[in-house]
């Protein structure tokens, strides 16, 4: 792929990875590289069930200032306030998140919190930080969100009836710990929709229009990794090694979309999820390769070299030949893994359909899309093909 | 005739660009609530002071368009704060504004998915202002 003459971005990514099986038995000792001495670890019951935090605060021992573990699925402005109010009170100097988007985005809005003061409701805006944030380690217990290395955060206002975007370059994890054994227990749909929405930022952050090649170097081994290793993942979910590439791999999607941003498989499934409740990896497992068909005639060079990523580039194929090959082997792909394939398979309405194409022409991430969508019927199209 | 920018001379053009702009009440007719822009100083650039400029908008109509002082800025309902460099990118289109905020070239005080379901509205004024014949601190016209 050729990139203009005139090329220009910033690549923002400072969060330390550690890697390994059982390395979160290690987050006592990479405390000290952060400078912490007393950690409050964050939570969900589930993960607590799981029995995922035992492990972690035996390790940290004296150095635990204890456990939060009152984070819903999605959070709120008042459990983080909860939250950052646990842990001043037991003394800690860092947060540990031990979960997934939702416990990540919590301990963002926590250390926000424990360094600025005040409540999240003071704290509405974007890029408002001037200095580093008390610091966050990540041991995520899902391969998908990314949101180990992103500087964003979303985290719902019930009283005032929406959800607040924080977005702070001061506030990305200063490291995560990707330890396989802590998505072993995944069971194999969460395997796979958790896959695909790493699948889809990879994707997503090929064909998205602020795309270069430092993203697009990570998105691609992204694809490879996932379309290896998600199926033995679903298929076994015991097996360790495949279990680390697909989390290398949601981890390095969430570097490449982080930078490069996400385009319409993410206005359509933030619209879908609103409205229907549809889980947003189902969403955009079931979007993603209609939506690739919607963009070919923009993004047929980005998805050439997916195709190439995912070894279904044949000798004497143009780009143009390529794309389609790639758009039908991620078809084939999430049939193979188990995702389901169609809205109506989720509960979902027409009407439901209807609305969600109209509010995905106000999401943010449709700026980003190769493809310019002028109306909501494009849209509309596009979700009927996945009804 | 190019007017200094940043002056009320140009808040009063810039102004009367918008309400002259056929499509602008109909793209911007669901946003409500003023804005004002933060210029941090940049002596080298012949800003060496910062400038606050605050700008009212309610659904499709425009308002108060004025120069005015920290305080009456911050009383916006979206506060937006850059380097004047930055700021002349935006103007130019060098930048996009969506863009620079997520990568922190551009900081806002306010809500962001409010701004982002607008995205229309936050591109048509800043086609807009391109459009306003202007002399900046550091051109040498």
């Amino acid at each position: 792929m050729a990139y203009d003459s005139d090329l220009s971005f910033n690549y923002f990514g400072p969060t330390k990875i550690v890697f390994g099986v059982n390395a979160s038995r290690d987050a006592d000792i990479e405390m000290g590289a952060l400078g912490g001495s007393k950690a409050v670890v964050v939570t969900d019951k589930g993960i607590i069930k799981a029995g995922l935090v035992d492990g972690i605060t035996e390790c940290l021992g004296g150095k635990c200032a204890g456990v939060f573990s009152e984070v819903p699925q999605d959070t709120g402005v008042e459990v983080v306030d909860a939250a950052a109010e646990f842990a001043r009170k037991n003394g800690a100097d860092m947060v540990i998140s031990v979960g997934g988007g939702s416990v990540i985005d919590t301990a963002k809005g926590m250390c926000i919190l424990l360094t600025e003061g005040g409540t999240l409701r003071d704290f509405n805006g974007v890029q408002l930080l001037s200095r580093p944030q008390v610091p966050h380690m990540v041991i995520p217990t899902t391969a998908g969100t990314g949101s180990e290395v992103t500087n964003a955060a979303v985290i719902m206002d019930r009283e005032m009836g929406q959800k607040r975007l924080l977005v702070e370059n001061f506030n990305v994890p200063r490291m995560a710990i990707l330890d396989p054994k802590m998505t072993e227990k995944l069971p194999p749909l969460l395997t796979a929709s958790t896959g695909m929405d790493a699948m889809t930022h990879a994707v997503e952050a090929v064909h998205s229009i602020p795309h270069e090649p430092i993203t697009d170097g990570l998105a691609l081994h992204a694809i490879r990794l996932l379309y290896r290793y998600l199926p033995v993942c679903v298929e076994n979910g015991s097996d360790l090694h495949a279990r680390g590439q697909v989390q290398i791999a949601a981890t390095m999607a969430g570097w490449a979309f982080g930078n490069a941003m996400v385009g319409i498989v993410h206005a359509m499934a933030h619209s879908i999820g609103a409205i229907a409740h549809v889980p947003h990896g189902i969403a955009n497992g079931i979007l993603l390769a209609e939506s690739m068909e919607f963009n070919l005639e923009e993004a047929a060079d980005g998805y050439a070299m997916i195709a190439e990523a995912m070894g279904v580039r044949e000798k004497g194929m143009d780009d143009h030949d390529a794309a389609r090959a790639a758009i039908s082997a991620m078809r084939e792909f999430t049939l193979r893994i188990g995702h389901p394939q169609r809205f109506s398979e989720m509960g979902v309405s027409e009407q439901d359909i209807v609305k969600a194409a109209d509010l995905s022409l106000s999401d943010g991430s449709i700026v980003n899309n190769p493809r310019i969508v002028m109306d909501s019927s494009e849209v509309l199209d596009i979700f009927q093909k996945t009804f | 005739m190019p007017i200094k920018a940043m002056t009320q001379e140009w808040m009063d053009a810039y102004k009367a660009a918008i309400q002259a702009d056929p499509d602008y009440r109909n793209i911007a007719k669901d946003w409500e609530g003023s804005v004002a822009l933060v210029v941090n100083p940049d002596p080298s650039k012949n800003v060496p002071e910062p400038i606050y400029l605050f700008m009212d908008y309610w659904h499709g109509d425009v308002g108060e368009f004025v120069v005015c002082d920290k305080a009456k800025a911050e009383s916006a309902r979206f506060v937006m704060t850059g380097d004047y460099a930055r700021w002349k990118q935006v103007a130019f289109k060098e930048l996009d504004a969506t863009k620079a905020l997520l990568q922190g070239k551009l900081k806002m005080k306010g809500d962001l998915p409010y701004v982002v379901r607008n995205i229309k509205t936050v591109n048509k004024v800043i086609d807009i202002l391109g459009k306003v014949d202007t002399l900046w601190p550091d051109d040498h016209k």
